[in-house]
């Protein structure tokens, strides 16, 4: 029975190994700089007023979560049997997909600007925009405003897609969508509003 | 609670007379203060009250009530400092009469009130005639009348420069559902009621609004230097009320979100008869007439229900004058924002009808006159656009279009015209139709459309592309113009969940070859990132004609060659395989100029490019040479590179006779950016000499 009992534990192992032999984690880091490029070009067609000031992001996501002990000791072990294998994921990639939509907002936003240093228009928790405070908005205006915030949403939600499709890893959209939702409040100018984990309106 | 008010002047005119009653006749003393205390009634209490009575004549009296706090039901609320004041105050047996009075009070809600007060109280027949004068109420004045008999009461009140925002802020607190402004504008108002008992009759209500700019709080409604005139007629039948409407907007802007309605010369009218039942949460419209003068004039009658949101359950619209660009403009583009469809300059006129039952359309009828589309970013536009379009949810229907003419992108279309069918969710070609694309045209053998509830839209199309000039097709696209001709069986291009697929091939015959495409595919084409696929083949290209229209330096010779999964994304290629070469069984003259050479050997990054100006081959003009050829293999931004034939190190781009003067043109780069090649051909086809490095 003995002579049994190796050979099923290193099955066992075997299959243990076999479960786990790619790690790819959301590159926080890189997908902040990613966002940042972009942001930043959209931004600059911000009339000149108070420089966008970036703050230090807050801190990257899920995937670096540390691990509990005997977790890191049985990652440790599986590190050692198999080398797990990163895949290469800096979110760097662009795509003419990404450079078409990102020229759209760039032009987009000289006709938004306006609306986001009046508070009409805010930044919402999901990385879009939304009307915030449609009274700050002659009437006339006011169904122009509307069209514009949503050809932006259409823009950014293919955005998201497009970069995640171009980096291969199409299931990161929502956390390319998280962290750009971050990062497009981050690169903001100071006065314009955005919504608060709670949902509330707030004025950077 | 104006009823309860007035049982309250009953009560305390009664005590009045009773008290006058029993003293009068006596005119033992000449003046007299009685000291009520605290009176009580339901609903209502006084504190403090006091009578004085001051004697004049056997039948008249000066009275002065007061009460320190009167509190009353409804609206009145608290009131403090009460006063009533009747100089002369008359009372002959049969009526009660103050001819001139005054009433002063403290309300915290209406402020300090000094009111001009008349009634007569008839004892026989318990007929009371009040009247109110100089009622201060939000920022202006309200007279108020009310005359009370057993045949039935009726009351009138006249406000003058009320303030809108006041009015709003109070018919809200009252629990009305009207919206709170804020902003300015006046008011003048005059109702009149009339009711038996506790029975109302009728209410009769006419309203003006005089250059009023206001906002309620979410800025859904707004309006700006408005001038408004609303009179309404309503009365209760059972648990209903019968309303008819009719509303005048002279001048200014207006906003209910998402419309919004500038007057400029001539009035815009609303004239409906409502039923409201406010217990089925209904209200049905009949006999609505709307007239927006120079866009809009219409006829309809309804039933809006509010369960769960405001819903529209049944209309039967007529639309007797639509007038394009403005009834869009106004009336439709708000509503379309989020779709294609909210993009569009229109012109022309309109006029049908449209039916609704339980919220889904039923029927509509359209007739179509001179109307011209055009997409925003000139994507697409049909113009001179007359017919009708018949569409019923039950039944079958005819429609028919006809237009002068068309374009998709840069592709004019020429004057046509479409029979379709409709029956419920389906759309189909009733004969064939004949469509001028260019020189050529397309002739649409059959079409179907669906729209299944709940799903996109699918439509399919089988048809023939009878040959377009590709000199036309070029010149449209602005491209350098070549000849040839472009045709195609199409047997069936189907679009559905938002991709549109062409089966069959098409046929370019172009540069005295052909080239064939198929399977091709077009992902989301109005999308936000239109994708592309296709497999396309050419055959026997003569080069002559290709490298003089694109002037990149003379080659003759022919060319075969074939792209294997382009992909195309916002209309730039992402992936491809790639190949070009001169046909194996090639007889024809196979010469390639030094232009030529330099620009295929700058593709290939072989970097011979200017070696030929350097060397004896400067002299010779062309070259002859045995195969030509390039494969590239695009993925991720990157060409996989190579040429006809390998060769010791690196490939053949052109390789040359074995015969001198011997030319090879040998590429060496395995891996070349696309982009930068894109840039190279650009610089070569432009006739700039290319940089090398």
């Amino acid at each position: 029975m003995n002579t049994l009992r190796i050979p099923t534990m290193l099955m066992l192992l075997l299959l243990a190994t076999a479960c786990v032999t790619i790690n790819v984690y959301f590159p926080a880091e890189a997908a902040e700089k990613a966002a940042d490029r972009i942001i930043l070009d959209v931004y600059k067609n911000v009339p000149p007023g108070q420089a966008p000031a970036a703050e230090p992001a807050p801190q990257p996501g899920s995937s670096t979560q540390p691990q509990t002990g005997s977790g890191r000791a049985v990652s440790m072990l599986l590190d050692w049997l198999i080398t797990p294998a990163r895949a290469e994921a800096d979110l760097s990639r662009s795509s003419p997909a990404i450079q078409q939509i990102t020229a759209r907002m760039e032009a987009r936003m000289r006709e938004l600007a306006p609306y986001y240093s009046s508070g009409a228009v805010g930044m919402t928790r999901d990385g879009r925009i939304d009307v915030r405070d449609q009274k700050l908005v002659a009437l006339p205006q006011r169904n122009a405003v509307k069209t514009l915030v949503a050809d932006e949403n259409r823009d950014r939600d293919a955005l998201y897609a497009e970069m995640a499709r171009a980096n291969d890893h199409p299931e990161w959209e929502s956390e390319i969508r998280a962290t750009f939702a971050r990062r497009w409040v981050d690169n903001a100018r100071k006065g314009w509003w955005y919504m608060d984990n709670s949902g509330g309106w707030k004025q950077k | 609670m104006r009823v309860a008010a007035a049982r309250v002047c009953v009560l305390v005119l009664s005590a009045a007379v009773l008290l006058a009653g029993s003293i009068l006749p006596g005119h033992a003393i000449d003046s007299a203060v009685l000291q009520l205390g605290s009176v009580a009634g339901e609903g209502w209490s006084a504190q403090d009250v006091s009578l004085q009575l001051d004697w004049q004549q056997d039948t008249e009296a000066g009275v002065v009530l007061r009460a320190s706090q009167l509190r009353l039901p409804g609206p009145l609320g608290d009131l403090g400092a009460v006063s009533l004041h009747c100089p002369r105050l008359s009372y002959n047996g049969a009526q009660v009469e103050c001819p001139v009075g005054q009433l002063q009070a403290e309300s915290g809600q209406f402020g300090s009130q000094r009111i001009t007060v008349s009634f007569r109280y008839q004892l026989q027949d318990k007929a009371l005639a009040l009247r109110l004068e100089g009622v201060r109420l939000h920022g202006g004045s309200l007279d108020l009348q009310a005359n009370y008999a057993g045949s039935g009461w009726s009351a009138q009140a006249t406000g003058k420069n009320l303030q809108l925002t006041g009015i709003s802020k109070q018919a809200s607190a009252l629990g009305y559902p009207t919206p709170v402004l804020t902003g300015d504008g006046r008011v003048a108002l005059q109702a009149r009621l009339h009711g038996r008992g506790a029975q109302l009759g009728e209410i009769r209500l006419d309203l003006q609004l005089q250059d009023a700019t206001f906002t309620d709080d979410s800025g859904s409604l707004a309006a700006e230097h408005a001038t408004l005139h609303a009179s309404m007629q309503a009365s209760p039948h059972a648990r209903d009320w019968q309303v008819r409407l009719q509303v005048d907007a002279g001048a200014g802007a207006f906003y209910f979100d998402p419309l919004y309605l500038e007057i400029t010369d001539q009035p815009l009218r609303l004239d409906t008869s409502l039923v409201w039942q406010p217990q089925r949460h209904a209200l049905q419209f009949q006999d609505l007439r709307y007239h927006h003068p120079g866009v809009v004039e219409l006829q309809a009658s309804g039933k809006l229900a509010w369960q769960d949101g405001v819903q529209l359950e049944a209309l039967q619209l007529e639309l007797s004058e639509g007038v394009l660009p403005a009834l869009y403009d106004s009336y439709l583009q708000p509503w379309l924002t989020q779709s294609m469809a909210g993009a569009l300059q229109t012109a022309g006129r309109i006029h049908g009808s449209l039916q609704l039952a339980a919220g889904m359309p039923q029927a509509v009828h359209l007739v179509l006159s001179e109307v011209g589309v055009e997409q925003r970013d000139a994507r697409f536009g049909l113009q001179g656009v007359n017919g009708t379009l018949d569409w019923s949810a039950q039944q079958a229907r005819q429609s028919r279009l006809a237009w002068q003419s068309g374009h998709i992108y840069r592709i004019g279309l020429g004057a046509s015209e479409v029979v379709l069918e409709s029956t419920g969710n389906r759309v189909r070609l009733a004969q064939p139709a004949q469509l001028p694309v260019l020189d050529g045209g397309l002739q649409i053998e059959t079409f179907a459309l669906e729209r299944e509830p709940g799903s996109s839209m699918r439509w399919a199309v089988d048809g023939v592309l009878t040959p377009v000039s590709m000199q036309a097709l070029t010149t449209a696209l602005e491209w350098p113009e070549f000849g040839g001709k472009l045709s195609g069986v199409i047997p069936q291009v189907t679009y559905a969940n938002g991709d549109l697929t062409v089966g069959g091939v098409l046929l370019v015959r172009v540069f005295d070859g052909e080239v064939t495409l198929r399977n091709l595919k077009l992902e989301q084409p109005l999308g936000q990132v239109p994708r592309l696929q296709v497999n396309a083949r050419a055959q026997n290209i003569d080069l002559e004609q290709l490298t003089r229209t694109f002037s990149f330096g003379r080659i003759e010779g022919r060319l075969d060659g074939r792209v294997e999964g382009l992909q195309m994304e916002a209309w730039e290629p992402v992936a491809f395989d790639a190949e070009f070469a001169t046909p194996p069984d090639d007889h024809s003259r196979h010469r390639i100029s030094q232009k030529a050479v330099d620009n295929i050997s700058n593709i290939g990054g072989g970097g011979v490019g200017g070696a030929l100006s350097r060397s004896f081959l400067r002299f010779l003009e062309d070259f002859p040479y045995d195969r030509l050829g390039i494969r590239c293999k695009l993925q991720d931004g990157v060409c996989a590179m190579g040429g006809v034939a390998p060769a010791d190190t690196g490939y053949y781009l052109v390789k040359g006779r074995f015969i001198p003067p011997r030319l090879d043109v040998i590429g060496y780069s395995d891996r070349v950016n696309w982009g930068g090649l894109v840039e190279q051909l650009k610089q070569a086809t432009s006739g700039q000499s290319p940089i090398v490095q």
